[in-house]
């Protein structure tokens, strides 16, 4: 047991040492640029230091109901070209997750023949629920459905993201909850209603011609040269801002009349994005777009994005493509690239196509078609988002809340000190430290997996004092019962420790059980508890056994364990 | 030594346990009436919004009616949170999903102008929809049963089928305990309430599972003659002293977060308190009577099938 005594303590000494190297840039400040190895602070919670709290919910009876009626709109038309004649029907929508569009044929004879045309147009993503006579009931394909709602999410999240870049908050969190719901967590943001101005508002749609006589290896020396000079992306920054520096900086190399532009990486990997030298003028804007949807070329089965433009806009984009034939035109959404399609020939008419990546397998094209569409046509959220709940916290009450759960800490923990002192005198004096050791771990664990640190779990923390309390009073109240049976100290303290742990273990895995249920259904400010909770379990079992052990070893060497103070 | 409890004290619990359990029975019942008739919702499981707001001056209540109700929120609730020195205020109003926004705002505007020479801060604003409110109260109910149905598998597990109930039957008092007694006090029952009861378990468990221990200990090691019933009065007799010792160092704390924890964390503290209290003492009572009824019940059935078998 002497042999390793050294082993253990110095891996305490260093747990403690990287402890207190983790928490300097909390509790001191720091140069961002400076040479201290760790950036990180504590992070604050949405009630500690004041923010905005949303939960989105995706409206998808409203997307489904579009969806259907727009599919029948399509059928009427293409089958007015077969010349088979039908009227759209009512919109049944008793299963709002799945409504069914009535169509009635003009002739019931043509029944046989309009089936066979849907079915080779809308094969998989139309379904006929009913027939009867010349009464058709159509709905969509489930596969359609789920592929919709993956899509909506994430490409919510997506555009919520750009948005907030724009808003220039540090650590915005923005997550998917369940299969309709979307939460994002502004922490620290004032201006509550810009913020949801912001995320609510319809993005700017624009038609940018792309300068391709730049070549690739050009535009990746000027990337390089714009690092080397220190004009990189920061987190936090807004994103229009990056591209100003960028332009600003590259002002001598970039064309006039042109300016650089961002594909922004799906990953959300600041290397990844692809630069675009495009226009500065837009050629088409949004508001000359009447619809966009994704179509089904029934010759080569290929999926392609099909566009109506406006009066004014149809004479524009007959114009720009006559005139820019195998040049590239830029989708530019809110500032960024979205994609880059080759303008095949002069379009005119006010309809347009872009055919998406050939060759590549129908799944991941219609995915893209879709996403396109879904940009185009809304120019912003691809669906109606509702605001479900929504929680604002003001910068002066987390600031009174810190300084009252602070005060109301430092006495809950003061009393439970001096308890433990008069009670177990010197063996009080271990307790003690293994509850600031406890309190230094936790913070620090806290702040080195990046979590959060709310109200509650600071009121966590406090309370997991009060129960790693617990663990030192097991093993005490056993020493003693040794003690009594009058055993020599050394053999007390032992066995005091042994027959504890299992005992401590039981506790605390039962407990961490409750945590785990909290961390899994728990929201916002709960979640911090959870985390703060079982960090705290996890830190009691060490401290208040393995640490409090090893103070407990040093103490009995120095006294040579003549009696215990206890 | 400073002894809390003197050793070798040896109090009968469980010859006490038909009267103790009798009123665990009768609070149990009552505290349910609570729940299910007096419990005010918070908005987080009713939906609607609530503004909080403080006044830079002393305001009155009625004021505060006043202006609210020529604005047109005739059927919002007013009242003070927290110390009354702080001037702080709750608004309570009740709107439908669509126009919960806007609600908000028309209230807020109608304080900023109102109370021009008495500023209003809007200090927390939250707004639930009553979808939002019903998955909220879904995913409470969830965390409780998940978090029940995996203590008593782990103490299935490491003790015995025996203990399971127990532990069970102990948890589910001191929750409906507790959110009896909030219902009462016409504490709102909100998240923070559900994270408070979670806690309450946790810590109810870890009592329970430091007494349930013990017994084991003296079941494996101690007289094999003596009955469950002796080994129970023993084990509760050997832990006592520690049982009270980190009550009382919970309570410090739980009180203290209590009376400085400010406005936000007292519902929270509130629960936690009574929750400690009733937590000990049904680890002692609650689950322990449970065990030796189950235990005698086995018994007496075994011995029944026994006779049956002779006979």
């Amino acid at each position: 047991m002497k042999t390793n005594w050294w082993v253990r303590f110095s891996v305490l000494l260093v747990l403690i040492a990287a402890a207190v190297i983790v928490l300097l840039p909390t509790v001191m400040k720091f140069d961002e640029n400076g040479s201290y190895p760790v950036k990180s602070k504590i992070n604050l919670g949405l009630d500690l230091q004041g923010g905005l709290y949303m939960v989105l919910g995706i409206d998808f009876k409203k997307v489904y109901r579009d969806e259907i009626q727009t599919s029948a709109r399509k059928i009427e038309s293409l089958l007015k070209d077969e010349e088979i004649g039908l009227t759209i029907g009512a919109l049944d929508a008793t299963d709002p997750m799945d409504p069914k569009q009535a169509i009635a044929l003009n002739k019931a004879s043509d029944m046989e023949n309009a089936k066979k045309k849907i079915k080779t147009i809308f094969g998989n993503t139309i379904r006929i629920t009913k027939e009867e006579g010349e009464k058709l009931e159509i709905a969509m394909a489930h596969a359609v459905k789920t592929q919709i709602e993956q899509q909506s999410v994430g490409k919510s999240i997506e555009v919520i993201r750009n948005r907030i870049d724009e808003f220039g908050v540090t650590e915005p969190e923005i997550i998917a909850q369940g299969e309709d719901r979307i939460v994002v967590q502004l922490p620290g943001v004032r201006d509550i209603e810009r913020a949801k101005e912001l995320i609510g508002k319809t993005a700017k749609l624009e038609f940018k011609i792309v300068n391709d006589t730049i070549p690739p290896q050009t535009l990746q020396a000027w990337m390089e040269k714009a690092k080397a000079a220190g004009i990189v992306y920061k987190k936090g920054e807004r994103f229009s801002e990056y591209i100003k520096k960028m332009n600003e900086f590259l002002a001598k190399d970039i064309p006039e009349g042109h300016e650089l532009a961002f594909e922004k990486s799906p990953t959300h990997d600041e290397s990844l994005n692809i630069p675009y030298v495009i226009e500065a003028t837009p050629r088409i804007t949004g508001d000359d777009l009447a619809d966009a949807r994704v179509q089904i070329d029934p010759q080569k089965n290929q999926p392609y994005v099909s566009m109506e433009f406006k009066t004014q806009g149809s004479k524009r984009f007959e114009e720009t493509t006559g005139a820019n034939v195998g040049r590239r035109m830029a989708v530019v959404l809110d500032g960024n690239v979205y994609s880059a399609p080759m303008i095949q020939g002069k379009i005119a008419g006010g309809h347009a196509q872009i055919t998406l990546g050939g060759g590549a397998n129908f799944n991941k094209t219609m995915t893209e078609a879709r996403d396109l569409a879904l940009v185009l046509r809304a120019g912003a959220l691809p669906v109606q988002l509702d605001f479900l709940e929504q929680r604002t916290v003001g910068p002066n009450l987390g600031n009174d809340s810190i300084e009252k759960a602070k005060v109301a800490s430092y006495i809950g923990c003061g009393l439970v000190f001096l308890f433990a002192l008069v009670y177990y005198k010197f063996s009080g004096v271990i307790a003690i430290v293994t509850l600031l050791l406890n309190v230094l771990f936790t913070v620090a664990i806290l702040v080195a997996i990046d979590a959060t640190l709310t109200l509650p779990g600071i009121a966590g923390i406090a309370l997991t004092v009060g129960m790693a309390v617990d663990s030192n009073i097991i093993i005490f109240e056993k020493i003693r019962d040794e003690v009594r049976k009058g055993i020599s100290s050394y053999k007390a303290f032992d066995m005091g420790y042994n027959s504890a742990l299992w005992t401590i273990l039981d506790a605390h895995i039962t407990q961490a059980a409750a945590g785990f249920c909290l961390l899994n259904f728990g929201t916002g400010p709960i979640r911090g508890f959870a985390i703060t909770l079982l960090i705290g379990i996890a830190v009691t079992v060490y401290t208040a056994y393995y640490v409090s052990k090893i103070l407990y070893e040093l103490y009995m060497e120095k006294t040579d364990a003549k009696e215990l103070s206890i | 030594m400073i002894e809390l409890i003197k050793h070798g004290t040896t109090i009968d619990f469980m010859g006490k346990r038909k009267y103790v359990m009798t009123f665990s029975l009768i609070i149990t019942l009552i505290c349910l009436y609570g729940i299910f008739y007096k419990t005010e919702y918070g908005v987080d499981f009713r939906g609607g919004a609530e503004v909080q707001t403080k006044f830079s001056k002393e305001v009155h209540l009625d004021t505060v009616r006043d202006v609210l109700g020529k604005a047109g929120f005739h059927d919002a609730s007013v009242q003070t949170i927290g110390q009354p020195q702080d001037n702080e205020i709750l608004i309570k109003v009740s709107a439908d999903e669509a126009s919960l926004n806007a609600t908000t705002e028309k209230l807020t505007q109608a304080l900023h102008t109102s109370f021009a020479d008495n500023t209003a801060e809007i200090r927390k604003v939250d707004i639930v929809g009553p979808k939002a409110g019903a998955e909220l109260r879904m995913s409470a109910v969830k965390a409780m049963f998940w978090a029940i149905l995996s203590i008593m598998v782990y103490m299935a597990i490491r003790f015995d089928f025996r203990y399971a109930p127990g532990v069970m039957v102990s948890l589910l008092h001191d929750i409906i305990i507790v959110a009896g007694v909030l219902s009462f006090v016409g504490s709102e029952f909100s998240l923070h309430t559900v994270a408070a009861l979670l806690s309450i378990i946790g810590y109810s468990v870890n009592d329970t599972v430091i007494v349930y221990d013990r017994i084991r200990e003296h079941e494996d090691h101690g007289d094999q003659t003596k009955s469950l019933r002796t080994h129970i009065n023993d084990a509760v007799n050997d832990t006592l002293s520690r049982t009270i010792l980190t009550s009382v160092a919970t309570l410090l704390v739980a009180a203290s977060m209590y009376f400085f924890g400010g406005a936000a964390l007292r519902d929270f503290f509130l629960a936690m308190s009574i929750g400690i209290i009733f937590g000990t003492y049904s680890s002692v009572y609650v689950a322990a009577s449970t065990t030796l009824f189950i235990d005698e019940l086995t018994r007496k059935s075994k011995s029944g099938n026994a006779q049956k078998a002779t006979a």
